[in-house]
Parts: C-alpha cells; structure tokens; sequence
C-alpha cells in the first residue's frame, strides 16, 4: 500500500512537470507564429484601432511569459477560457459583421466543446483497439507459437503490408468500397453508432501491427524459457501450460504495448481519421480550430491529450509493477 | 519502437573494431534475407522511375488539359496509352503528378529523418556523455516532446503558420528527435566507462573528438538501421499533411494533394485518390521490408553478441 502511494507521487509530480512544460511549448508556439486571432474573430471590416483595442483588452498584448501565467491560474481553477470564434449557440461568430456583433461574453467555453466532443471520440477510440484486438491478438499468439514457420512469416507480411498503408489512403479506398459501392456501412458524419464502425476499422489497421508483433515476440520469448518444459515434465499438459501461463506472462509486454505504443498512436491518427470522415469527435474540433486560429481550444487539447498519454503511461508502470514485482519504477 | 531501441542497443558491449564490424556484418545478413532484397528493388526501381520518369515519358506533371479530364487508368473502358494511371479533374497526368508526389515525399521523408537522427543523438550523447544537470535538464525536455503527439504539433505549427517545404521538415525533425535523443543516451551511458574511452582520455582527447571521433561510430550505425522504418513513417505523415491542406501547397503535386483533391470526385472518377495512393504504399512497402529486414538482422546479431 505504502509502496502505491509512493509509487503515484513521484510519478504525478514528474508528470506534472511535463505537462507544464508541454502547456508552455504549445503556448508559445501558438504567440510566436504569425497570424493575428484578433483579425479572424472581428473579420475584416473593423479599423485597426478597434482591433488593437479588442487585443489589449483581450490580453492578447501583454508579454507571453505574463499571458501563460493568466492562463495557468485560469487553468487550475478549472476555467480553460472561451473559443475565441464559437458562439455559445454553436454557430462561428467571427466573420465580416463588423465590430458591434462581436460580443466577448457569448462565447461557448472551451470545455463544454471539448465534453460534447468527448463521448464520440472515446467511441471510435474504443472501438478501434477492440477491433484491432480482436484481429491481432489470435494472429500474434498463433505467429508466437509457431516461431520461424510458416504462421510467423505471414504474420510478419501482413503487418508489413498494413504499416504500409498510409492511413488517409485506406479511409478514402474504404469509405469508397464499402459505403460507396457496397452501400454496407455509412461513412460521413455521425448520427449513430454505425457510423463509427468505418472509421474504427482503418484505425484497428494501423494499430494491429503494433500488438501483433509485441504478442508474437512476448510468446515466441516465453516459449523457450526453461518453465516451459519444466512444467509439462511435472504433468501440466501443454495446452493448460500455454494458456494459463505462457499467455498470461506475455501479457505484462503487451500491457505496455498497448498503453504506451497505442494510445499514442490512437491520439495522432484519430485527429487525422475524424477528419477524413467528418467525425465530430476532439480530433475535428482540434482541426478545425487550427484553421480558425482558435488558440484556447487549440491549447485546451493539447494540454489534455498529453495529460492523457502522461496519466496512461503511468498506469501502465503501475500495473507492471503489481502484476511482476521484480521490475521496479 | 523506442522501447526495442533501447534493450537491443544496451546490450552490445564488443570491442571498438568488433563493433564496426558487426554493422557490416549486420548490413550483409540483411540483405541475404529475401524481404530486404524484394523492398530494395522495389524501392530503387521507384527512385529511378521518379528521378528519370517525368522526362523520359515526356508527360508534364501540372500540363492541364481539359479534353483529356477524368479519363481512367488503362485496363478500364476508356483509358489509353498516353495516360497509364489516368487523368484528374483538369486533365492532369496522374503517373507523372504521382511520380513527383513520391520524389516530394522521399526528399521530405530522408531529410527529415536524418535531421532528427542528427539532432536526437547529438542531444542524447551529450546527456549521456556530461551527465548531472545537463542530464537531467535536457532528458526532462525530451520527456515532455515525448508527450506531444506528432500529428498534434504538426497541425498546430503549420496551421497557424506558412507551410513551406523547409518549415515541414523542422516540424518533422522537432516531432521526431527525442527517440533518437533516449536512445543515444542509453547506450552512452554504458559507453564512456569503457576501456577505450578512459584510454582516449588519458591521451589528452577533448571530450569533443572523444564523442565523435571514438564513441560516434560505434553506437550510431544500430541507431541508423533502425532509422529507415523511420523514413516510411514521416513519408506517411507528409501526406496526412497534404490531405489537411497544411502541407506542400498546389501546384506542387503530393500525395497528399492529389488524395485531398481526389476526394471531391471519389463517386465518378474512384482512380484520382486511389491510384497515387497505391503507388505510395508500395514505395512505404519496399521501405518497410528494408527496414525491417535490417531491423531483424541487428537484433539476432546483438542476441548474439550478448
């Protein structure tokens, strides 16, 4: 007990401090490039007095190192500010209205966007590691149990092949063969949960490589460990000896595989895979506030999605640890 | 892969010229396997086609043409000879638009990935090399690059910002050094308490020509070996780019351009996003054999050793 409390301090406050620093790196780089959000959230009409006012009272002015820190006690009181171009009725309100139409108070906040958000993406993303388990997992076992034959080579060309597909492409070839062609599956937006099938499929292609090869590689090392034999003279058959204990030591690998390997990978591509299908999740949310220079969402998720890995990297340490007490932290 | 990285290059501990020689024969035992034959083929047949293609068909990659739009690839009803792979919406030559697609992505792709080689294990060495604050300062920075998604700072520089191929390539190196930068540290550290280090020492070597004269060749090639699997993956990411619309700009053609235009016409004309896209995933594919073929070789080899 003494040993998880420890183990969570030390770990939440390293994590913290990369957090920190991640928040400044995205903060400065979003101050630093050119590209006024004043200009895109008054529109084009207002004179550069007005524009210059709205920044100054903005605090968009004032010198980063004291911006960041504005924001940062915004932040740990739980206040990720306002969109600068979302209205809280939902639709963009920058544009060329001209100045009286600017109204700073309705502005939707950043975190009531990001929680609508939320539940789609966490959707997609779930769907694509169960989908993606369910194809690796029995492909790198079986590859694992058969080391150097035949199963293992066709596993190794298959997650060739499927690192090789460049993500977008297989969106576009699916979306084209199976909703266009096949009509099977619908594609574009989002209305229920059908919708999010299309999607989760190309994600579970780019990550199975990932789990096939660390479930190949943690059997195939389990196998030829001395347990093994030593286990099947003491009358353990050899089914119950892969099952029960084989499967379960190349589990603790794959653990870390899957949390470390795959969430980030999921936190790139699922921005890109949104996208490509017009998926209302964070991913598009993120895009899109890209292009309208929207820098506190921009800031909001980045934060958030390295608060995220920093969290799942941690958990995973933890579990490791309990689950083998003989690696240490 | 960064975790692999690390245990398969720790492991190593032969002798200055033992270790030089076990990169060639790492190089060799690779290429007696048939993948890395297979992708080198593929691979320098699609590099030669790039370079010398566009001038030997005599097709121009931007030429419009408007007679000649949405015509098909040959083998399907309408296709012909002068257009093997088709046209697009204007009328464009897709071989050759793809050709230039590939040669865009390649240049990106190595220069990145040498880049951020560079970079990573000059940070990573001198960490391990010096140690203490320096250490420790420059492995917090690397953690906390660690945790920023590629996709995510990518997007947010170069959508605010002009993409230009050069700002793409920084991005790609910024995204991209912290791996190389753990895992020079790692085997570094392991590296200076050996005998051959202390001698240099004891010589009169600056710390300087200790680190790039003596300890640079032998822990950076296995580090390289593994950097090619590299190349396919920023190759991918450049045209994720494209696709976004914060890549290369038009009339450059890539392939992500290309793909994002295509995407307007998928329900008549299927062949503008599909077909620049299958050539790029052959080009990953060759890459990805090589890779992984040099990858294999370099871990039975250290196993070995060890």
């Amino acid at each position: 007990m003494l040993f998880a409390v420890d183990f969570f301090l030390r770990r939440l406050v390293q994590g913290l401090v990369i957090v920190v620093l991640v928040a400044m790196l995205i903060f400065t780089l979003l101050r630093v490039v050119p590209g006024d959000p004043v200009r895109i959230m008054l529109g084009p009409m207002v004179t550069a007095e007005m524009a210059e006012e709205t920044a100054q009272k903005m605090g968009l002015r004032d010198p980063v190192p004291v911006q960041f820190i504005r924001y940062a006690a915004q932040v740990i009181s739980g206040d990720f500010g306002h969109s600068f171009v979302r209205s809280a009725q939902g639709g963009s309100t920058g544009g060329s209205r001209g100045g009286d139409t600017f109204d700073a108070s309705n502005r939707a906040p950043v975190m009531g966007l990001i929680l609508t958000a939320l539940p789609y993406s966490l959707l997609l993303a779930g769907l694509a590691l169960g989908i993606s388990l369910v194809i690796s997992l029995p492909i790198g076992i079986v590859a694992g149990l058969f080391s150097g034959r035949w199963p293992d080579r066709l596993a190794l060309y298959l997650s060739s092949l499927f690192v090789s597909l460049p993500n977008i492409w297989l969106a576009l070839v699916l979306i084209f063969l199976v909703s266009v062609k096949g009509g099977l599956l619908p594609a574009i937006g989002y209305q229920n949960w059908t919708y999010a099938i299309l999607p989760a499929l190309v994600l579970a292609i780019e990550l199975s490589p990932v789990f096939i090869r660390s479930a190949s590689v943690a059997v195939s090392s389990n196998m030829m460990e001395s347990y093994v034999p030593s286990g099947i003279i003491r009358g353990l058959s050899r089914p119950r000896m892969i099952v029960a204990h084989v499967l379960r030591n190349s589990m603790i690998p794959l653990l870390n595989v899957v949390g470390i390997q795959a969430i980030g990978l999921l936190l790139g591509s699922l921005f890109v895979i949104e996208y490509a299908f017009n998926y209302p999740g964070v991913g598009l949310l993120m895009i899109n506030a890209v292009f309208q220079r929207d820098f506190p969402v921009i800031q909001a998720i980045a934060i958030l999605a390295c608060t995220v890995l920093v969290l799942v990297n941690i958990l995973v340490d933890f579990a490791a640890t309990t689950i083998d007490r003989r690696l240490q932290y | 892969m960064t975790p692999e990285l690390v245990s398969t290059t720790s492991v190593a501990q032969p002798t200055l010229r033992g270790q030089r020689w076990l990169s060639a024969t790492m190089f060799i035992n690779a290429w007696r396997t048939t993948e890395f034959r297979i992708g080198f083929f593929v691979f320098f047949g699609l590099i030669v086609l790039s370079v010398l293609g566009p001038s030997l068909f005599g097709v121009s990659p931007t030429k419009i043409s408007v007679t000649d739009k949405f015509l098909p690839p040959i083998g399907f009803e309408g296709g012909n000879w002068a257009h093997v792979l088709g046209t697009d919406q204007l009328g464009r030559d897709l071989f050759a638009r793809s050709l230039i697609g590939l040669r865009n992505a390649l240049m990106i792709g190595l220069i990145s990935v040498v880049g951020m080689f560079l970079l990573g294990s000059a940070i990573g060495m001198i960490a391990g090399y010096v140690g203490g604050w320096v250490d420790l300062i420059l492995m917090r920075i690397t953690d906390a690059q660690m945790a920023i998604p590629v996709i995510i700072l990518a997007i947010t520089i170069l959508g605010v910002s002009r993409p230009t191929p050069f700002s793409i390539v920084c991005v790609l190196i910024l995204a991209g050094w912290p791996a190389y930068a753990r895992t020079a540290r790692s085997v570094m550290l392991s590296e200076r308490r050996k005998e051959y280090v202390r001698a240099a020492k004891i010589l009169g070597a600056s710390d300087l020509r200790i680190m790039i004269v003596h300890i640079a060749p032998n822990i950076l090639p296995p580090i390289a070996f593994v950097a090619v699997l590299e190349v396919a993956r920023m190759m991918i990411i450049e045209a994720i780019l494209g696709f976004i619309g914060i890549g290369i700009q038009p009339p450059t053609p890539t392939f992500g351009t290309i793909i994002a235009d295509g995407t307007k016409y998928l329900m008549n004309a299927w062949w503008i996003t599909t077909v620049p896209g299958l050539l790029l995933a052959i080009s990953l594919c060759g890459i990805n054999l090589m890779g992984g073929a040099l990858e294999r070789a370099r871990n039975k080899l250290l196993q070995g050793v060890s």
